[in-house]
């Protein structure tokens, strides 16, 4: 099953990392935030609210057009998918660079770009409902 | 299961990782792994300042991968009670050390010029701080802050530079090392702080299972009665609770119910102050009650009197440090309590023993003992924030004799000027705010580390409120909760999620991490816990008995009437027969106390 998924009330996280760790689990059998296609981030201090990133599925999205081998396709529906063959690992980290919001990250084991896969991982294990999503028919 | 151990020498700025799969193995972790290293580490009789006194830090085996996995363990010699220091923390602390490769960190030896330990993953560094010296650990959180992956800061704040006995160490803004004085700890080995970034994670070897496994624990934490408690109005919903049942200690301890308890109550706060709430990373629950506090512009920049132009600080408030300076000091006005916690908050201070401070020194005031000389002018009264603010600063300054003394803690203080009888601690270590019968005596006073949560006492009183039971079974019912405690804080679980891990529970998650263990082990190994600590306490000098309860307790009204001294100690020496039947000896002959001294 795969979901459309939005970050619609970032400022009612809590700090907890439910959907990182949840999202680490599903890509990776790993709890690690920094290998996770959500992203809870801290501004300066905790004393600021949390800013919490996911994949926006854009239409036309920059990674995509920043990779000069193509290996990120943009899908009908929004969002991309990793053509592993035609990615190396390139190191000049041109797709994670474009994502203008910063949902993109490097796994640091592959050197492949981590792409949200649309599980809705985040959003179930999210205690006070950051997220709105809905099943993709 | 991870068993790696940094080492750090802030002396001989050297580094070593060690790897303990023995201690991990039989302890799993946490307070088990800690209780072990602290034997280990500290020489009998250690000076809790000198240069050699350990700081141990251990995570559990769970940490980060089940919820409400959260609490580093700490364990030092207290500069306070002279003895056991175990205090634990949440915040990004544990996953931060965890993610990092480590499952404990120890702290040696002392610098000359103050430094932070900066941990990154395998890259660790003592860097000179001296620009840091002297901020508050809220400042420190955001100078060291990293925006990125799992980061904490664990700082000292001027209490601790200061060497103040009841100093806290501040994790990541809003969480503390808050008993028994670690940021002295910090401050005498001239370490400010220590920033831990992770960024290896932890990959897990059974992930189905765990998946499985957390996805049952996590709809428990989410939807079960006994933790929305904590988020909704959290623990200040136990003001208006205890007041009902004459229990919220007020006016030190004279009195237990306090008039204005409305004003101060969870449900005040969440209605006007409250502005968020937080978690610790692994815990859906956010317990972490955050009010507003105005901070005002200087006069001139200010439009007239009513300061409408005005910025506002996040104070994190929970209902010890609401009743230690609120019902216990009478301060009925909310945003003058809210200001007292923050004034510990920014100086470093354990606010729950700042309040036995000032609420013995009000008393000790009224009844002459102590004069305006000694307060250098400032009158303590009962409610006046103002002077008790400025009083919090004279005791961190050390200003005179007196006030540093009164840094020394009222055990102390007590012991040169008088009225030891109405100083609230027990075991040295200011009592929390529950006066609920013979549990919340009794608990903290055979607790390892004298605190409420050592043993849940205080809940026991307010179950068998409607049912009496015998003395014993108050004191087997302390007996089994401590034990079962000590595994649940190896595991690195939240006391506040002690009802989501039974016993049952622990079996069946730690199996899911290829951990096999049957409740009889577990329960054991508790135990084993618990004697290791009272080794150490024994071996430091601590005696077990009656002595070290406060007469005042005996003088005031509780749900459960009048305490009566001797049914206290037919309730110690209960305990003590219970103990030594397991091996434990807690009055231990002269002979076998040579042995422990070994």
């Amino acid at each position: 099953m795969r979901f459309h998924i939005e970050v619609v009330h970032p400022e009612r996280c809590i700090g907890c990392y439910s959907c990182v760790y949840a999202c680490s689990r599903h890509l990776f059998n790993a709890v690690d935030p920094s290998r996770a296609a959500v992203f809870v981030r801290v501004n300066g201090s905790l004393e600021n609210p949390f800013t919490v990133i996911a994949c926006r599925f854009c239409k036309n999205p920059e990674c995509a057009l920043a990779c000069p081998r193509g290996a990120l396709q943009s899908l009908p529906e929004g969002g991309v998918t990793l053509i592993a063959s035609k990615c190396e690992g390139c190191k000049t980290f041109d797709c994670i660079d474009a994502c203008m919001i910063k949902a993109l990250a490097l796994d640091k084991r592959t050197n492949f770009p981590i792409i949200c896969d649309r599980c809705g991982d985040c959003a179930k294990y999210c205690p006070h409902n950051v997220f709105k999503y809905e099943e993709m028919k | 299961m991870l068993s790696r151990i940094l080492y750090v020498n802030l002396s001989e700025r050297s580094i070593k990782v060690v790897d303990r799969p023995d201690l991990f193995s039989r302890y799993l972790g946490g307070a088990g792994v800690a209780s072990k290293l602290l034997l280990e580490e500290a020489e009998p009789g250690i000076d809790p300042f000198s240069p050699e006194a350990p700081i141990i830090f251990s995570t559990g085996c769970m940490t980060g991968i089940f919820p409400c996995m959260v609490k580093v363990i700490a364990m030092f010699k207290s500069p306070l009670t002279k003895n056991l220091g175990e205090s634990h923390c949440g915040g990004h602390f544990a996953s931060a050390l965890r993610f990092a490769g480590y499952a404990a960190l120890v702290v040696n030896g002392a610098s000359e010029h103050p430094v932070i330990l900066e941990i990154i993953d395998d890259e660790v560094k003592v860097k000179m701080a001296d620009s840091l010296w002297g901020l508050s650990a809220l400042d420190v959180e955001k100078v060291l802050r990293k925006n990125e992956g799992m980061h904490s800061v664990a700082s000292c704040g001027k209490a601790g530079e200061n060497l103040v006995y009841y100093s806290n160490v501040i994790v990541d803004r809003y969480h503390h090392f808050g008993r028994l004085g670690l940021g002295a700890i910090f401050g005498s080995k001239k370490l400010k702080a220590i920033s831990v970034l992770g960024r290896k994670g932890i990959q897990l070897e059974n992930p189905l299972a765990v998946k499985e496994m957390y996805g049952k624990l996590h709809h428990k934490v989410v939807t079960s009665d006994e933790m929305s408690k904590y988020h909704y109005l959290g623990t200040p919903a136990n003001i208006l609770e205890l007041n009902e049942l004459g229990a919220l200690p007020t006016r030190n301890f004279k009195e237990s119910k306090f008039k204005d308890a409305e004003s101060i109550s969870g449900e005040t706060m969440a209605e006007s102050l409250l502005r968020r709430k937080i978690s610790c990373p692994g815990c859906p629950v956010a317990c972490i009650h955050l009010a507003g506090l105005k901070t005002s512009f200087a006069p001139e920049h200010e439009r007239g009197k009513e300061e409408i132009f005005h910025e506002e600080v996040l104070v994190p408030y929970n209902y010890e440090a609401m009743y230690a300076l609120g019902s216990n000091l009478l301060v009925k006005d909310k945003e003058d309590l809210i200001r007292l916690i923050y004034c510990c908050e920014n100086l470093g201070l354990d606010a729950m023993m700042m309040g036995t401070v000032l609420a013995w020194t009000t008393e000790a005031f009224e009844e002459g003992i102590i004069t305006l000389d000694e307060t250098q002018g400032i009158k303590p009264a009962w409610g006046d924030a103002e002077a008790y603010v400025k009083m919090i600063d004279n005791i961190v300054e050390m200003k005179n004799k007196f006030y540093a003394k009164l840094a020394q803690g009222v055990v102390a203080a007590s012991e040169k000027y008088g009225g030891r009888e109405y100083a609230m601690v027990i075991g040295s270590n200011g009592m929390a705010g529950y006066i609920t019968g013979y549990g919340s005596i009794v608990g903290p006073l055979v607790g390892a580390r004298h605190s409420h949560l050592s043993n849940s006492g205080y809940s026991i009183d307010q179950k068998i409120l409607n049912q009496p039971i015998s003395i014993e079974q108050i004191v087997d019912f302390l007996i089994e909760q401590e034990d079962w405690l000590y595994v649940l804080y190896s595991l690195g679980t939240c006391y506040f999620a002690r009802r989501i891990y039974s016993k049952e529970v622990v079996c069946e998650a730690l199996k899911t991490l290829g951990i096999d263990k049957t409740q009889e082990e577990l329960t054991k190994m508790g135990k084993e816990v618990f004697h290791n600590l009272y080794k150490f306490k024994i071996r430091e000098g601590f005696e077990l008995g009656e002595q070290n309860i406060p007469k005042r307790i005996f003088d005031v009204q509780t749900p459960h009437g009048r305490l009566e001294f001797k049914v206290i100690k037919s309730m110690v020496d209960y305990y003590i027969k219970k103990r030594e039947k397991e091996g434990l000896h807690l009055k231990p002959e002269e002979k076998a106390l040579k042995e422990l001294l070994k």
